[in-house]
């Protein structure tokens, strides 16, 4: 007999084949996740390089030798 | 008639139990050291010794991140061989042999460790959890490391056994899913652990007897990245693999995609050993080009975790839309957010999205510079380690202990309360890591306070950071002591009818989706081989080329048999200059 940590099962009321099933709400989710970590990209950008500084080791100049 | 996981697999579940309580035996030690040192560093109590602060992190660095984590993950992989193969382990008495090796090994390392605050014991081994040379333990940490790791081989061997007995039996079958996952996992287990074991077994246990004079700490340092970064995906398999077979059960729905999840699982065979120089970003000595070849192989490491981030939330949604759920996101609604066990899994996987923000950062080559060694890295293993995977085992623990023992769960509500508790603690505390990391503040120091310096936080204070730091670590303790009430509480308990069957998700696309080609193990053994060989052939060439295989004289450095912080200070300078 299932007990009550089988939600699943007991609570369901439909049931959703694979070809009948749509996951926009998992695409607006991961929509969004995205949107975050692009929002946090651009914040990193002046956490880093306003913040402190460029921290990137050597420039163009040196990596070609010029300085 | 009661069908749970002990009526089916009595024997086993007596070995997953033992498994899963010398796992929350190193939780309850591990965690509460965490506690003493958060009060410690961030100055709210200070009742060790700064010197003792360094014994106390090995012990929580390895207690939590090796000992915690594989104990409780082979009693997972055990279950999931057994259960979706629908036999027995071969012989009892070598799944046994490999877990008493394991708790042989898991001794001499706490006794080892224990060593450096204990007088009576004349042993020590502060070298935190990666050990580092010239930092020098006594052998017997080295012993006893290697020891846990052949038990974990052994335990590997078991799977495959038990596998391969299965499959002269079923020529014609593909692989079921759990089972896959767990011998992919395994596979590359033994792919990085090769590394760290002939890193201990050739040069740092012959140099720690003394046999030979100096180890080369580039090398050895190299080495144990080499296992260092697979290592956190061999944590991170058996909860994506709970993520996968258990929470769209949970939610009420089937796996959206067998297929993706094998996909997923080949990916980490494939990319998690030829990535460990990331960790390496900051190393004098490994050439710019190679870390960027670990970089773009870190990079696309995102991949199966994006997978996984559609495929489980896209599987909890068919749950919640099976139990009525409607609307863009008010499905969210319909899930089962009383469960503790689905809670603890949905929330972990919240916590390691936001992990995977932090994690783009460390892998950047020149963003790590800005992080590296930093508390922000403490934060972000916080998130993955200390909640994607620990909370998912802890939720985990509300439903296989009584699958195992039969018993039924003393307290959900209680279970339920502990989950949130954890993330909210984990909440202040990680976010806070993370902030002091962007300023400045150094990990693995016990004392981060400085004469004619104070850290610049753009906004907000060290004051409320430490605050933040405390109260995230005291409420996680907290949530750990009712964790460990609910187990000791549910294995006193009597025996009950009351238990779930022991399934597992079934799936909306099933094995007979996927290409029969995912099933070749040998293939994607093979691939994972050349790409390791890619990745560190011309690195440690070059590191042995300019080094030697056993360094320039490079003496050990014990940190606690020395008398006084003056000698240690001076000791350091040694080391630096």
């Amino acid at each position: 007999m299932a007990s009550a940590t089988e939600t699943g099962e007991t609570d369901q009321v439909r049931e959703i084949g694979h070809e009948e099933y749509d996951p926009v709400g998992t695409a607006i989710l991961i929509t969004i996740y995205f949107l975050i970590l692009v929002l946090l990209w651009v914040f990193m950008y002046f956490v880093e390089f306003l913040g402190n500084g460029p921290t990137v080791v050597g420039a163009v100049l040196t990596v070609v030798g010029l300085a | 008639m009661r069908n749970a996981y002990v009526d089916q697999f009595p024997a086993e579940a007596k070995v997953i139990k033992a498994a899963f309580w010398s796992s929350f035996l190193a939780l309850a030690i591990g965690g509460s050291l965490g506690l003493l040192q958060a009060l410690h560093r961030t100055d709210v109590l200070r009742i060790m010794e700064a010197p003792d602060y360094y014994t106390v992190l090995t012990a929580h660095g390895v207690l939590l991140a090796i000992t915690f984590t594989i104990f409780f993950l082979v009693g997972i992989f055990t279950w999931g061989v057994t259960t979706s193969l629908d036999r027995g382990l071969v012989d009892l008495r070598f799944t046994w042999g490999w877990y008493a090796m394991m708790v042989v090994g898991t001794v001499l390392v706490g006794v080892s460790i224990l060593g450096g605050v204990v007088d009576a014991i004349p042993m020590n081994a502060d070298v935190l959890f990666t050990f580092y040379a010239p930092l020098q333990p006594h052998p017997a940490f080295y012993v006893g490391l290697v020891l846990f790791v052949v038990g974990t081989w052994l335990a590997g061997a078991d799977w495959f056994r038990t596998w391969l007995a299965w499959r002269s039996d079923n020529p014609d079958e593909r692989i079921p899913l759990p089972t896959f996952m767990a011998l992919t996992t395994t596979l590359f287990w033994y792919l990085c652990t090769l590394g760290v074991a002939l890193s201990i077994l050739l040069l740092l246990l012959p140099w720690s007897l003394g046999i030979v004079d100096s180890v080369n700490p580039l090398l050895t340092r190299t080495l144990f990245w080499y296992f260092g970064h697979a290592v956190v995906y061999f944590w991170l398999m058996p909860a994506y693999m709970l993520w996968y077979v258990m929470l769209p059960k949970l939610s009420g729905g089937k796996l959206f995609s067998d297929p993706l999840a094998r996909v997923v699982f080949v990916l980490f065979l494939l990319l998690s050993t030829p990535t460990g120089i990331h960790h390496q970003y900051l190393d004098p000595g490994i050439a710019e080009g190679y870390k960027f070849i670990a970089m773009t192989n870190t990079m696309f490491l995102l991949l199966p975790s994006l997978l996984t981030a559609f495929t489980v939330v896209a599987s909890m949604e068919h749950g919640a839309r099976q139990r009525g759920g409607t609307g863009y996101l008010g499905w969210l609604k319909a899930l089962p957010w009383r469960d503790p066990v689905f809670t603890g899994m949905a929330l972990a996987g919240l916590m390691f999205a936001a992990a995977g923000f932090s994690g783009m950062i460390n892998a950047g080559m020149n963003i790590n510079y800005l992080v590296h060694n930093t508390w922000w890295i403490v934060g972000h293993f916080h998130l993955t380690v200390g909640t994607a995977v620990a909370l998912t085992f802890m939720a985990a623990a509300y439903w296989f202990i009584p699958q195992v023992t039969g018993k039924e769960l003393w307290n959900r509500s209680l279970g339920l309360v502990q989950v949130l508790v954890w993330f909210v603690g984990m909440t202040f505390m990680s976010n806070a890591m993370h902030r002091s990391g962007l300023f400045g503040v150094p990990r693995r120091t016990a004392e981060p306070q400085y004469e004619n310096f104070a850290f610049e936080p753009a906004a907000g204070s060290m004051g409320e950071i430490n605050a933040q730091v405390a109260l995230g670590a005291t409420l996680l303790t907290v949530s750990l002591a009712l964790f460990l009430l609910n187990m000791v509480m549910t294995s006193l308990g009597g025996s009950s009818d009351e238990i779930p069957d022991n399934t597992y998700a079934e799936t909306l696309s099933g094995p007979e989706d996927a290409p029969v080609v995912l099933d070749n193990l040998k293939l994607w053994t093979a691939i994972a081989t050349v790409l390791v060989i890619f990745a560190y052939t011309l690195p440690l060439a070059s590191i042995i080329d300019a080094g030697g295989l056993f360094g320039p004289g490079i003496d050990g450095f014990q940190l606690a048999i020395e008398a006084g912080p003056a000698f240690v200070l001076e000791s350091v300078r040694e080391v630096i200059a």
